[in-house]
Parts: structure tokens; sequence; C-alpha cells
């Protein structure tokens, strides 16, 4: 079984900016959603999300770590 | 909007059943939170550790809720949470034995867990005022144990045909304990109903059935065919036998008990 990285970004109230608050390694994305939800609880998150890293796609650096597939399973 | 329920008003064996539905419960997710917990370090990685020692953590939190709903009907909870023996609780028969591999937890976490949700489904919705308040946030937070199961689930049924076995007999091995519990249709269960205190066992069964259905088969398990065990025990809602001495010794907190404070 290949696990994929899944960014999670989360904001603690409505009109918050959206921030990076960590990552995840799950199978699929339904287990990601919870274990973001698991792992990063403690604050009362108003909304989190998390985006399978392979989707991000960098805009003018190619050495972050959201460049895409580093460190992606799949 | 049904009329809220006056205790007071219920005759014996009514305040006898509702005494049985909140204590069994109650016992069900102390077993389901115990039976998490025996996998806070064997999960098979760091997020799946994590995600179930949550899980845990909710199930304690909701079994101590519903505890403390056994004040409405003239019980007190210390004793019951701390000083009763294995034989007593009332828990669901399938959280009896520790689970032996990830199959056999991700199983209970689907089949047994699912369980407890429908039936708590059915108490949120009916006349108790303390269940239709405090029940709705327990089921909430079990949306995400059913997400986690049932992700595990597809995922193990469609490995290696060895892990999709264990998965199977963990499967049905849990469904008859589960479908007499959930499906009980002796007196007690028939008054909580009269009074609008809970859905019916078979309108519970049928929500269960289709919740699960298509997932169940994946392992080739007909949830339909699956049938109730035996030997119902009315005084404690649930079938023969009782959790192993060590999960109860765990749950009472005996090895705290000169630490308790409440």
């Amino acid at each position: 079984m290949i696990e994929r990285v899944y960014d999670v970004f989360a904001r603690k109230h409505r009109g918050d900016q959206l921030s990076h608050i960590g990552y995840v390694d799950a199978l699929d994305d339904e287990m990601a959603r919870v274990y973001a939800w698991k792992t990063y609880d403690e604050e009362n998150w108003f909304e989190m999300c998390v985006i399978r890293r392979r989707n991000i796609i960098p805009v003018n650096r190619q050495d972050s770590p959201f460049s895409g597939s580093e460190g992606d399973g799949g | 909007m049904k009329a809220l329920l006056d205790i007071q008003n219920l005759d014996g064996p009514g305040v006898g059943a509702l005494r049985r539905l909140i204590l069994t419960l109650a016992d069900s997710k102390r077993m389901m939170g115990i039976r998490y917990s025996d996998w806070l370090l064997g999960a098979p990685s760091i997020e799946a550790g994590i995600a179930i020692s949550s899980m845990a953590q909710d199930e304690w939190g909701h079994a101590r809720l519903l505890y403390a709903m056994l004040k409405d009907v003239d019980l007190e909870p210390l004793t019951i949470e701390h000083e009763r023996p294995a034989e007593e609780y009332t828990s669901v028969g399938a959280l009896d034995s520790a689970f032996e591999h990830w199959a056999g937890i991700v199983a209970a976490m689907t089949v047994v867990d699912e369980a407890i949700s429908v039936a708590l489904l059915g108490f949120s919705r009916g006349r108790y005022e303390a269940a239709r308040t405090r029940v709705p946030k327990m089921l909430a937070e079990e949306e995400f144990h059913a997400s986690l199961a049932k992700a595990w689930y597809r995922r193990i049924a469609g490995s290696s045909s060895e892990a999709r076995g264990l998965l199977r007999d963990s499967t049905k091995k849990l469904l008859p304990p589960v479908l007499a519990w959930l499906g009980a249709d002796d007196a007690a269960a028939k008054v909580m109903v009269v009074e609008g205190v809970t859905d019916s066992s078979q309108s519970m069964t049928e929500v269960y059935r289709a919740r699960l259905r298509d997932l169940t088969a994946l392992v080739e398990v007909n949830i339909d065919q699956a049938q109730p065990d035996g030997g119902w025990d009315e005084d404690r809602a649930r079938g023969p036998g009782w959790p192993d001495e060590d999960a109860i010794e765990r749950a009472r907190g005996d090895r705290n008990r000169a630490l308790l404070v409440e």
C-alpha cells in the first residue's frame, strides 16, 4: 500500500486566511480527511481542508516542499 | 416535535427500561474506547495511531456523558463507572475480547461502532431531553469514525486475499452479537418505543443493514442473511458473556483507584 502526502490547511474563524498547518501521510483522500482532523485538533477550527501535495502547482520555485511529487509516494 | 419525556410519569418498568437503554449505550461506548485504545501503538501508521487514539477519547467522552444521564433515573454514575464487576457490564458482546489484528479492529470500527451510532441516532430523535441535546454532537464526531472505517474497510477488502479473509471472518463473527443487540425486541425495548424514547429495533436494524450492505458485500458477506445470536439476557440487554477482566480493570480505572477524584 502506497501512502501519499496531503497538505493540511485551516482557519480558526470565518474571514481568516487559510493557513498551511501541516501534512499527513494517507492511503487515500478519505483517510487523509480523518487523519488531518484528528491530528491537528489543537484548535476549534472553523474550516479545514486537505490537498494532495502532487496536485499543488509550483509557481516560482521547484525546490519547495510543495513542488509536486517530491516525497509523494504516488 | 414530540413532547419531552417526563421521567416522573414513567412507571417502574419504564424507568427500568430507560436505565437499561442508557447503560447499554454507555457501556458499549466505554468498551469501544477500550478496544480502540488497544491499537494506540499498533496501528499501521503514525496517522492511523493518532486517529484511533482520538477516537478512543471520543468514545470515553461519549460514555461519560451517557453515564451522567443515569442520575435522571436515580443511579449514581460514579458507582456504575468504577465499582461494577465484569458480569454486570451491558456492552454489546462483540466487544468482549481484544482484536488480534488490524483487520479485526477495522471490522469492529465498521460493524460495531456503526451499530452504536444507529442506536444513538434513534435515542437522539426520541423524547428524552438529555439525549436530544447531547447525542447530536456525539453523532457528528462519529461521522469521522465512520469515514475512517469505510476507507480502511475498502482498502483491506481490495488488498491481499489473506487480509480480505481476516476482514471477512471478523465481520462474520461480529455481526450476530451486534444484530442481537441492535435488534432487541423484548419487553423493555418495546416500552422505550411506546414511550417515544427511541426508534423501533426493526427500523434501526433496517437503517444499519442499509448503511453497511455495500461494504460487507466487498468481502462476500451478505448482511441481509446475517442472523442475531441467541441467548439474550434481558437484564443486561445483550447476549451471554461479559468483557475480559483486563478490559474491565482499565474501564473501571482499578490501577489508579487510590487517585480517583470526582
